[in-house]
């Protein structure tokens, strides 16, 4: 089946392409160069004036994993104040910070992404966040398995075993929780916590293993770079949501020894002690050091006003945010000694203080660092705000007036601790296609997605020019997964199963004796148990793994 | 001007959400639009005129006839005119009740005044569990208004209460009280097992002897003026709790294993 897209204004940032008009056509699922003019075309779409891009991609959103289950268990009334019925084609569903798996999908697709990656796979729960996932219709999914606070890698770490070892579990770990990279969350502190800690500094020990979160940091992040894993460590820093913790993210930037690192939500890791309020902005020293430190990305994080629900693995931040929380009800628990969680509903206010600065500072960072292929669009969904915003939150990137009108609403005291209200920059939309397509797939890995050069998938979204941003990346014309065509005027027409994006790096299976022998000693299950296979996400015939390639591994270092 | 009537005319074989029936949302709506009005009824929307015969045009005063105990959220959301209600009803009446009266001539089922904020509720036959409760996963339960019931109300009355007047002149189930945020409990006849499990702050008010568990413990006998000024407060009520005027009573206090601060005062 070849289908052609006529005459639709194309931002591909991947070729360089900036608001060309042109054609593009799609054979089977693929994006084709333009073929001979002998061939039928089987279904043409006229699109004279609309905008065409790639299909988006989020890559750090939370809809797998027992936290958002939890989420969903504890939040009866988001459940009940945002119903959605069932209809022809889609299923029933419900929620508004902590949606039904079903919905997601819907949700997603028909705001024009193709793609939502889970940040926090727990590998001892990885099966769970895949059987999740895969309840997720129309969009490709993928994971990043969470370690640091893990007790193997801290009992490695505090025995000095060789980067080597490390490297071998980092890859076992990926190919058996089917993951797309390594994400690091409060590193080793959601074990000290365990430990009775209720702060851990980067350089401060673990009081059990002795282990430092910068350690941690350097061995995770050399270990995903030596195994040539496409998505450098995904990092949710130390003191997440302290003021002052703006310093311990500069020096989390500097603990990577020029690694590259992702470091993410970004926003709630760059808070300053100054003013009367001791709660400051630190995006300006943020930005500046995420301008000059090429290996550094970051996702912001951003926080929009409203009920939302915040679901980490951050035990420790969770606990100490616990009493902020509205409705009143928390929950904060350890799993399988592996990591742990914790779920705080909250309703941001832009009348407070404290909300309507983290507002402040998120705009700040995105309008101050300067390359969008190094900071991506992201509200962490739910913790910032569920991702239906994004295009609220686009419109405040995109144009000043609306954002200069937003921020004089905001506590007065925030608007005097910001400089939001000076900054003149307006996202474009190429910039924006770079943020949400081409740098998201490029970060994450994904060679075949978030462009539209010949061979990439045809996942497509096509909108129409609004100067109201907000409501053209609400409802897009057109959207194309896999060349299918899946929402037309912002509503589904078509109910299809995307992929699970993975990579498998090679390694020495020998480190296979060692885990096995400590799945036996302390563990409720044993290891053959925990690895998740292609079959297992295949199995129900909705889904499939793509594996993605890890180029150039690098040279093991002693 | 007379009463708008709703006269249950089916067997209604799934419940039936009356929600959109209230004085509220019919206000200056014409026969036509009421009688199109949509109520959903398990997988299926039904027309107002396909379950009642509708007569009457008073919007602000409702009036519910034939009534079974299919029909769900009677009253719920209302905030002004007042709902009266012939026959059973179903679960969630008065459901998030702000003002306004809503009277029954039956028995109710469960969660009755569930998270109620304001406006009067009786039920003149039987309530079902978790009247003046909250719904399941939420943290506070009804938060004003008052609610009378004639006759006995079922398990979890008042569960996580947190302020109003909840009134039961027969008997009331196990756990009455639950988890009580704080707010008023009045119950005539005998209550179940576990009264006052749980609670933090509130008054409850009994009329027999009681067993009570562990954590809820005697704190003698005492007179308490302000009593009076509560019962003069309920004069105005059509219940017989209208006409309470001792004011010595046996206190109890609990519950001891959580924060303890409720007061239980027996009238024996």
């Amino acid at each position: 089946m070849l289908i052609k897209l006529t005459g639709g204004r194309v931002y591909d940032p991947a070729h360089g392409i900036d608001g060309k008009v042109m054609d593009i056509y799609a054979r089977d699922g693929r994006i084709v160069a333009k073929p001979k003019d002998t061939e039928r075309i089987d279904q043409e779409y006229q699109l004279a004036g609309k905008v065409v891009m790639a299909g988006a991609i989020d890559m750090h959103t939370h809809i797998g994993g027992g936290k958002v289950n939890i989420a969903r268990m504890m939040l009866p009334e988001d459940h009940r104040g945002d119903p959605v019925g069932h209809s022809e084609l889609c299923r029933a569903g419900c929620g508004h910070a902590a949606p039904s798996t079903l919905t997601t999908g819907y949700r997603y697709a028909e705001m024009g992404y193709t793609a939502g990656f889970e940040p926090a796979v727990l590998p001892m729960n990885a099966r769970q966040a895949h059987l999740e996932m895969g309840d997720v219709p129309i969009i490709d999914k993928g994971g990043y398995a969470m370690l640091g606070s893990d007790d193997m890698l801290l009992r490695m770490l505090a025995a000095k075993k060789d980067q080597n070892a490390i490297n071998d579990y980092v890859a076992w770990t990926l190919h058996a929780s089917q993951a797309m990279g390594i994400k690091v969350v409060n590193p080793g502190g959601i074990s000290a916590f365990k430990f009775n800690q209720r702060m851990l500094d980067l350089d401060e020990n673990n009081s059990y293993y002795q282990v430092t979160p910068r350690e941690v940091l350097k061995t995770l992040a050399r270990a995903v770079y030596e195994l040539g894993v496409p998505h450098p460590l995904h990092i949710h820093g130390n003191n997440l949501g302290v003021p002052g913790n703006v310093e311990t993210t500069l020096n989390t930037m500097l603990g990577a020894e020029g690694y590259p690192i992702h470091l993410t939500h970004i926003q709630f890791h760059s808070y300053g002690t100054e003013g009367d309020r001791k709660f400051s902005s630190g995006a300006a020293r943020i930005a500046e050091a995420i301008n000059q430190r090429k290996n550094v990305s970051a996702d912001v994080g951003q926080i929009l006003f409203g009920q939302t629900v915040t679901a980490s693995g951050d035990n420790m931040a969770q606990f100490r945010n616990h009493a902020a929380g509205s409705p009143k009800k928390w929950v904060v628990m350890d799993i399988e000694c592996d990591a742990g969680c914790g779920v705080v509903p909250f309703k941001y206010k832009d009348k407070n203080f404290v909300n309507a600065l983290q507002w402040a500072i998120g705009l700040e960072i995105f309008l101050l660092v300067e390359d969008p292929w190094r900071i991506f669009l992201t509200t962490d969904h739910p913790n910032g705000a569920p991702f239906t915003s994004y295009p609220h939150l686009i419109r405040l990137l995109m144009d000043k007036t609306f954002r200069k009108e937003a921020f004089s609403r905001i506590s007065p005291d925030a608007q005097a601790m910001s400089t939001l209200g000076s900054i003149e920059r307006e996202y474009t939309l190429y910039e924006i296609a770079i943020m949400t397509r081409a740098g998201a797939a490029k970060l994450v890995g994904l060679h075949d997605r978030g462009h539209l050069g010949a061979g990439a998938a045809a996942d497509i979204t096509v909108y129409t020019d609004d100067a109201d941003r907000e409501k053209m990346f609400t409802k897009p014309d057109h959207v194309f997964k896999d060349g299918q065509l899946v929402v037309k005027d912002g509503s589904v027409v078509k109910v299809t199963w995307g992929a699970t994006h993975v990579v498998k790096p090679e390694f020495d299976r020998g480190i296979e004796k060692d885990i096995a022998k400590y799945f036996d000693a302390y563990h409720t299950v044993r290891m053959e148990h925990v690895k998740v296979t292609d079959q297992h996400i295949a199995d129900d015939g909705r889904g499939h793994v793509q594996v993605h390639e890890c180029k150039g591994r690098r040279e093991k270092t002693t | 001007m007379s009463a708008l009537a709703f006269t249950l005319k089916i067997k209604p074989v799934q419940r039936v959400d009356c929600s959109p029936l209230t004085p509220d949302l019919l206000a200056g709506k014409s026969a036509k639009d009421i009688a199109a009005t949509l109520l959903q009824s398990g997988r299926q929307q039904l027309q107002a005129d396909q379950v009642f015969d509708i007569s009457g045009n008073d919007s602000s005063n409702i009036e519910f006839s034939n009534s079974n105990g299919k029909l769900d959220f009677i009253g719920a959301h209302m905030s002004c005119g007042s709902v009266t209600v012939h026959g059973d009803v179903g679960s969630y009446l008065g459901l998030q009740m702000k003002k306004g009266s809503l009277t029954v001539h039956g028995n109710a089922d469960a969660y009755a005044a569930c998270g109620m904020a304001g406006g009067l509720l009786h039920i003149l036959g039987n309530a079902g569990d978790f009247i003046g409760g909250a719904l399941p996963g939420d943290r506070k339960g009804m938060r004003g208004g008052t609610v009378i019931v004639t006759g006995n109300a079922g398990d979890r009355a008042g569960d996580q209460m947190r302020r109003g007047v909840l009134l039961i002149e027969g008997d009331a189930g196990e756990y009455c009280a639950s988890r009580m945020i704080a707010g008023t409990i009045g119950v005539m006849g005998k209550v179940g097992k576990y009264v006052g499990f749980g609670m933090r702050h509130g008054t409850i008010l009994l009329f027999k002897p009681t067993d009570f568990h562990t954590t809820i413990q005697d704190c003698g006998h005492h007179t308490l003026p302000y009593l009076n000024l509560m019962f003069k407060s309920f004069t105005p009520l059509p219940s017989k709790f209208a006409h309470l005027s001792q004011n010595r009573v046996q206190k109890f206090g609990g519950d001891l294993a959580s924060d303890g601060k409720g007061e239980i005062l027996i009238f024996a």
